[in-house]
């Protein structure tokens, strides 16, 4: 760690100083590292890699008092809803509404400034112009100087760096330094903002609260990561722990959002949604770090090509920045989905359902069609091996099966016909899972009418949850018919199994389930 | 000679690559290997190195303007005899001249032409988010047409550059198709480490291509070494934003 930090330090001065003074700074530095490590670290500060002190990102997060600054009595305004939201949420701590013309918004009291709040303010959501965010900011260091709080700001106007101009730029760097020299973080502009499930934080005008659970969202998109959490919410295929939404990431990137999760105790798997990354060796350190605990499942968009410079020679040809991330997302353990259908499910079912503790998978199915896209589509990915189920499990199944039923023809492959009845599912899931030879599961099923819902999830997930715990392995469930069942579904979704429509889905959600266990098992931390 | 004097030296002398015996130096430095050869200025050195070396043997032109070598005419394989490189080696300067009519010839050089074996590619660039980053894909003209490629970050272990191995379609074809027998991975996972440990010592390279390598059951050999470099320094990518 010192080193890392020395090392980069010294960099930057080595080129602006003499070597005397180099010396001497190289000194003072490690000096410097030396006491800040052996004194008691200032609560919540935390050392950058360039060895600059930045205040911890779960002031923010755990914020018990929150100031809305840019807060309106109209009920179109973001300004508005953001303090709805806030209030909606599940949060004992203060809201402020910050408004020099009104008195009261939403039944809470307003301040005209935000020197005015008394007590405690640990958050500033900025909501007014981005020149009114610049003056703003240097108001919020006043205050840290006279009161000693404020851990950070949301900042969600626009009108910054994001629309490429010399003049939105120097604005985000003129807002940005006063907070910067005092350890004051600043998430955005240009975003949604946070979402704590579990302190009640919300700074957003789009995500209204949520349930609890073990997905963390970070996002350089307010905008998909909202219809992220829309998708998933109606059958409950996920559960939010923290919704992260960076902007322009004048301050926070998403580096240290990924970093940061990955010591959230509450978040069990990350997705990530991203554009482009600003320092990718940083981010390939800190997210092959989560992954050795954690998933992260990624989406990067901007496939463009490699426009650095002359490109000479054939690696570079070939190169193409989004290959490199491709090779930098592989090294760091970040699962890359080629769709957004992909991202989002792979993100529902590693939130529900354990690792596959090897590749081979079998395919269970009511309906022929599916079942064979399915195969297609696993064998497609590369790293499924169909299972090959042991003779004792296919003797058993064929005896409680109908005569129509396949049994392992081919490998991996059970087609149970529509003869089976919703009660034989729970001894059918219980044996196949239980062969030795079987890594995973894919149910399938459109399913038809006839089948009683309840009693077809009851029996399911009996047979699922006769395993312990520790002993279960994957399973996902394909209902075809898709929304027009989602009564279906929220049950099984309630019972931990992840539902999805498309059984080519399936098949590629299974296969990044084994190629993060693999790499997980491969990067194992000896301790 | 030591690789920092050579790549600065040549920085110096405004070039912004590395003429083919000084990669090989460099090569040495970080344990990779290469088939022998004779740098020579004449004809007559040329054909008693060719003898030393034992037919057959390749030449190559070497010219600080020339960077693409077979497209200014300047390599030609498989030379037999005595003989026959005296005639190879007169045409080809003769091409070169004729294709690239302001380059400037440095020499030749006189390689041993290598059996057959299967052509992979090794490379490395700087990438202005990555830093030092290394490839692994088919070689040959495939590399271009089928871009059967893939990158890490360098520096890397060797585990690392065995999945990057693995990752590519040609590892099938090492892994010995038919009656051919499977190539020797391990070292060429040891040359992907060499490489991401060379990009990251030596800053002043910007891109590099070992294309083709060939492979073989015991061991690899590096069939043409091309070291591009760059004055502007990225000293650190930690520091760079």
């Amino acid at each position: 760690m010192i080193n890392f930090i020395a090392k980069n330090v010294s960099g930057l001065t080595h080129r602006a100083v003499s070597g005397k003074t180099y010396i001497y700074w190289y000194g003072y530095i490690i000096i410097y590292v030396i006491i800040s490590l052996l004194l008691e670290k200032p609560e919540g500060m935390i050392m950058s890699a360039a060895g600059q002190v930045k205040g911890s990102l779960s002031g923010l997060f755990n914020a018990r008092s929150i100031a809305v600054v840019g807060a309106s009595p109209k009920k179109d305004k973001p300004g508005n809803q953001i303090i709805r939201y806030a209030q909606a949420m599940d949060f004992d701590g203060q809201i402020y509404p910050i408004n020099p013309t009104q008195k009261t918004i939403e039944g809470l009291t307003c301040y005209p400034d935000i020197m005015d709040i008394p007590g405690r303010l640990d958050l500033i959501v900025l909501v007014v112009g981005a020149d009114e965010c610049v003056r703003m900011a240097r108001e919020i260091a006043r205050r840290r100087d006279e009161k000693g709080d404020v851990a950070g700001i949301v900042v969600v106007s626009g009108g910054f760096s994001e629309g490429g101009s010399v003049k939105g730029g120097e604005k985000e760097k003129a807002m940005l330094e006063p907070l910067q020299a005092r350890s004051i973080r600043l998430i955005g502009p240009n975003c949604l903002g946070i979402v704590d499930q579990y302190s009640g934080v919300n700074t957003t005008f789009d995500v209204p609260p949520y349930i609890k659970g073990g997905v963390s969202v970070v996002s350089q998109s307010g905008a998909l990561a909202a219809s992220f959490l829309t998708w998933a919410k109606d059958m409950e295929q996920i559960g939010i722990s923290k919704f992260f939404t960076v902007g322009n990431m004048a301050d926070v990137g998403v580096d240290e959002a990924v970093e940061f999760l990955g010591e959230d105790e509450n978040t069990k798997v990350i997705a990530l949604y991203v554009e482009g990354i600003r320092q990718g060796r940083r981010f390939v350190e800190a997210a092959k770090k989560v992954s050795q605990t954690k998933p992260v499942v990624a989406y990067k968009s901007g496939r463009t090509s490699f426009g650095s410079g002359a490109v000479r020679s054939h690696t570079g040809a070939v190169a193409g920045n989004d290959r490199i991330y491709d090779g930098a997302f592989r090294q760091a353990g970040v699962i890359r989905a080629a769709t957004i259908a992909e991202f989002f499910y792979t993100v529902c079912a590693m939130g529900k359902q354990p690792l596959p503790r090897g590749n081979r998978i079998c395919v269970l199915t009511v309906v022929g069609g599916p079942g064979t896209i399915c195969i297609d589509a696993l064998q497609a990915t590369g790293v499924v091996e169909m299972a090959r189920l042991s003779d004792g499990t296919k003797e058993y199944l064929k005896e409680i099966l109908a005569p129509t039923a396949v049994v392992g023809e081919p490998h991996g492959y059970v087609d149970l016909t529509a003869s089976v009845t919703k009660e034989m599912h729970e001894e059918i899931v219980r044996i196949i899972l239980a062969d030795e030879g079987v890594d995973g599961l894919i149910y399938l099923n459109t399913p038809p009418p006839f089948l009683s819902d309840e009693k077809l999830v009851e029996s399911i997930l009996k047979g699922y949850n006769s395993f312990p715990e520790e002993e279960r392995k994957p399973l996902l469930c394909v209902l075809t018919f898709g929304s027009n069942v989602s009564g279906l579904r929220l049950l099984f979704e309630r019972g931990g199994i992840p539902t999805m429509e498309f059984p080519d889905v399936a098949a590629v959600v299974m296969a990044n389930m084994i190629r993060y266990s693999e790499w997980k098992n491969a990067h194992k931390t000896f301790k | 000679m030591d690789c920092k004097k050579i790549v600065k030296d040549a920085l110096a002398a405004g070039r912004s690559h590395l003429l083919e015996p000084e990669a090989y130096q460099v090569c040495d430095e970080f344990k990779i290997t290469y088939p022998q050869f004779i740098y020579v200025s004449n004809t007559e050195d040329g054909a008693a190195a060719a003898r030393s070396i034992g037919f057959p043997v390749a030449i190559k032109v070497v010219s600080p303007q020339i960077i693409h070598k077979t497209d200014a005419g300047g390599v030609v394989t498989n030379i037999q005899s005595e003989e026959q490189f005296t005639n190879e080696y007169d045409t080809m300067l003769q091409n070169v001249r004729k294709n690239a009519p302001a380059a400037e010839i440095s020499g030749v050089i006189v390689q041993k032409s290598m059996p057959k074996g299967v052509e992979v590619a090794v490379g490395g660039l700087r990438d202005s988010q990555f830093g030092p980053v290394v490839m692994f894909g088919a070689g040959g003209i495939l590399i271009e047409v089928l871009q059967d490629a893939s990158f890490r970050l360098a520096r890397l272990d060797r585990e690392e550059a065995l999945r990057l191995i693995k990752e590519t379609k040609i590892y099938k074809i090492l892994q010995g198709v038919r009656r051919n027998e499977p190539s020797d991975v391990e070292v060429l996972a040891d040359l992907v480490v060499n490489v991401g440990n060379l990009l990251v010592d030596i800053p002043e390279i910007s891109e590099l291509d070992f294309n083709p390598v060939l492979s073989y059951p015991d061991r690899y050999a590096v069939i043409d070494a091309r070291i591009l470099l760059s004055s502007l320094i990225q000293t650190s990518v930690s520091n760079s934003d």
